[in-house]
């Protein structure tokens, strides 16, 4: 059975994964967690937490509350900052067969640039996937947002690496494949879709918002019809590889977005719920195509679009 | 680890609003001890999403095989969802999970302060350390006298001491003004309950002059609870901000010891 894509065919470096099933980022640590955990090496590609240039404590508590088939979210990118992955984390993933790949955020186009910079021939970094759904500190939007930002950001990433460049775009815009079309002319090798969408819950005894830092992301079931759609729109205008990203718990639900024309899946919030559901959904797969009879995963790339979409990988 | 079918041996509403549920599942039995936890699933389905954190709240040995408890309030939903579970229906949960307590075998006087539903993970340790030949106290504190879990459960060695918000039993006020008049007698101290109560529990200690400093090698270790997603260390919800820097209750805890939180 044919479970190998390839998330940056046209790239300086390809990415190559045994298998379409990835972790998405903020849902699987750095991987150590669950190295201990299970097998993960099955997996086609890990996502790490988000990485900013320094080390970030977080948002203050509470940083989840659960709503109807979903959570919201607002950890604030805790992490230790890049110095310390490259130092710490990156020679344990070099021992993993399984590719990494680094979740970068900044909050100016320079810090997106300088931590490619850091990241770049870092032995255990496969990949980066840029996080543009946070603010620009001097305008206060959102990078991915505006298609003209989110494109600054990625030629700025591209030029400092020799990496495959993945971006996760926001769900929060009025045309994502405006967007899309902008960072794949900028250098993307990959779009990953989608990141949370920008969500809210009250705490009716307090009469204040529920999240301590106010809003949130919200993720999980409840979101994959959205995230679903915009794989759809976006496979259907652009030629680069989508990883689809959403609300995925389960088997069928990947096949969806491949169906949508994703190339692979990102399993986030459902890891939560099943700490192995990364692997259960890979399996899945595999069970889904023997008993479809079909032998190559690429014959459901955009199975359900107008018109097939190229084979990629 | 995966996600494990547990067995619900039986199901009990021990006191108002609080159930006790036994559940059969060897493979999260097996490396369960006092103060570490389970995740459990509160729904059928997708919704409610999120699996629950349970500490282990006793275990019991059947016909060789180890058991445990769970005890739990009925809050939300999910909760709701879970009281509503009878003897031979099947729950979804993974686990064990956390640093549970630690106790010194030298440690001979055992102080459990507990703060509501925080007496839930206590129960294990007092069953445990009655039967090493500890003497054991139990500080409990709760809302009202309703919500105190009942002392004929415990073993009858422990001393139960409860306190409650409305004075409805026992001393009226909080557990934690209780505190000075045993910290000299206890070897050690074993905490559970909401933040403010290990706020105050810092201030008694530091208070006292009872000698529960770093020098006196007596230890105090607080069960800690917070927003938790995923229970494994990954999600970074359960974060505590410690002088330190930022820990997970889940995975750095939810046992800390009293200097990993407090200056």
């Amino acid at each position: 059975m044919h479970l190998r894509v390839d998330l940056a065919p046209k790239g300086k470096r390809s990415l190559v994964l045994d298998n379409p099933v990835m972790t998405a980022s903020g849902c699987f640590g750095n991987g150590l967690e669950f190295a201990k955990i299970f097998d993960i090496e099955r997996l086609g590609a890990i996502v790490s937490k988000g990485v900013t240039l320094r080390p970030r404590q977080g948002n203050p508590q509470p940083r989840i509350v659960e709503t109807a088939a979903g959570m919201i979210n607002s950890i604030g990118l805790q992490n230790i900052g890049v110095e310390a992955i490259v130092r710490d984390v990156a020679p344990i993933w070099a021992t993993w067969r399984v590719p990494v790949v680094v979740n970068i955020a900044g909050e100016s186009i320079e810090d997106y640039a300088e931590l490619a910079h850091h990241l770049d021939g870092v032995a255990g970094v496969s990949g980066l996937e840029l996080n543009v759904s946070c603010p620009n500190v001097a305008s206060g939007l959102e990078f991915g947002c505006d298609p003209e930002m989110a494109a600054a950001v990625t030629r700025a990433v591209s030029q400092e690496t020799t990496l495959p460049v993945l971006v996760k775009l926001t769900p929060n815009v009025t045309d994502i494949v405006a967007v899309a079309k902008a960072v794949v002319e900028a250098g993307a090798d990959a779009l990953t879709l989608i990141n949370t969408f920008p969500a809210l819950t009250i705490d009716i005894d307090k009469q204040r918002r529920a999240l301590g830092w106010g809003s949130g992301g919200l993720s999980g079931p409840a979101l994959k019809p959205i995230a679903l759609k915009m794989v759809y729109e976006v496979a259907a205008a652009v030629e680069a590889p989508i990883i689809g990203c959403g609300g995925i718990v389960s088997a069928g639900d990947a096949v969806e977005y491949f169906m949508a024309g994703a190339t692979a899946v990102q399993i986030g919030t459902a890891t939560f719920v099943n700490p192995r559901a990364p692997l259960d959904v890979l399996e899945g797969i595999g069970a889904y195509l023997s008993q479809q009879g079909i032998e190559d995963l690429r014959e459901l790339v955009g199975a359900a679009l107008p018109t097939p979409r190229p084979a990629a990988g | 680890m995966k996600l494990e079918s547990a067995l619900v041996l039986s199901q009990e509403q021990v006191y108002q609003d609080t159930f006790l549920m036994w559940l059969s599942c060897p493979p999260v039995a097996k490396g369960g001890s006092p103060g570490r936890f389970v995740m459990v699933h509160c729904g059928d389905g997708l919704d409610p999403l999120l699996p629950r954190p349970m500490s282990f709240h006793r275990f019991r040995s059947e016909r060789s095989e180890r058991q445990f408890a769970i005890l739990y309030d009925v809050r939300g939903r999910g909760t709701q969802w879970l009281s509503r579970r009878r003897a031979s229906d099947e729950l979804a949960l993974f686990g064990p999970l956390g640093r549970g307590f630690a106790v010194d075998p030298q440690a001979q006087n055992l102080l459990l302060v507990a703060g509501g539903l925080g007496v839930a993970a206590l129960v294990t340790l007092a069953d445990d350390a009655v039967a090493a030949g500890k003497a054991v106290t139990l500080l409990q504190g709760a809302r009202t006298a309703a919500k105190l879990f009942p002392a004929h459960l415990l073993p009858e060695e422990v001393e139960v001491v409860s306190t409650t918000d409305d004075g409805s039993t026992g001393h009226k006020g909080y557990v934690t003004e209780l505190l000075p008049q045993y910290l000299s007698w206890a070897d050690a101290v074993f905490a559970c309950g909401p933040n403010p109560m290990f706020e105050a529990i810092a201030a008694a200690v530091r208070g006292s002059g009872s000698g529960l400093t770093r020098r006196s090698g007596k230890s105090v270790q607080l069960l800690m609870e917070e927003h938790m997603g995923c229970g494994t260390g990954v999600c970074y919800g359960c974060a505590v901000f410690t002088p330190k820097g930022v820990r997970l209750v889940c995975k750095d805890g939810p046992r800390f010891n009293f200097r990993e939180i407090f200056r």
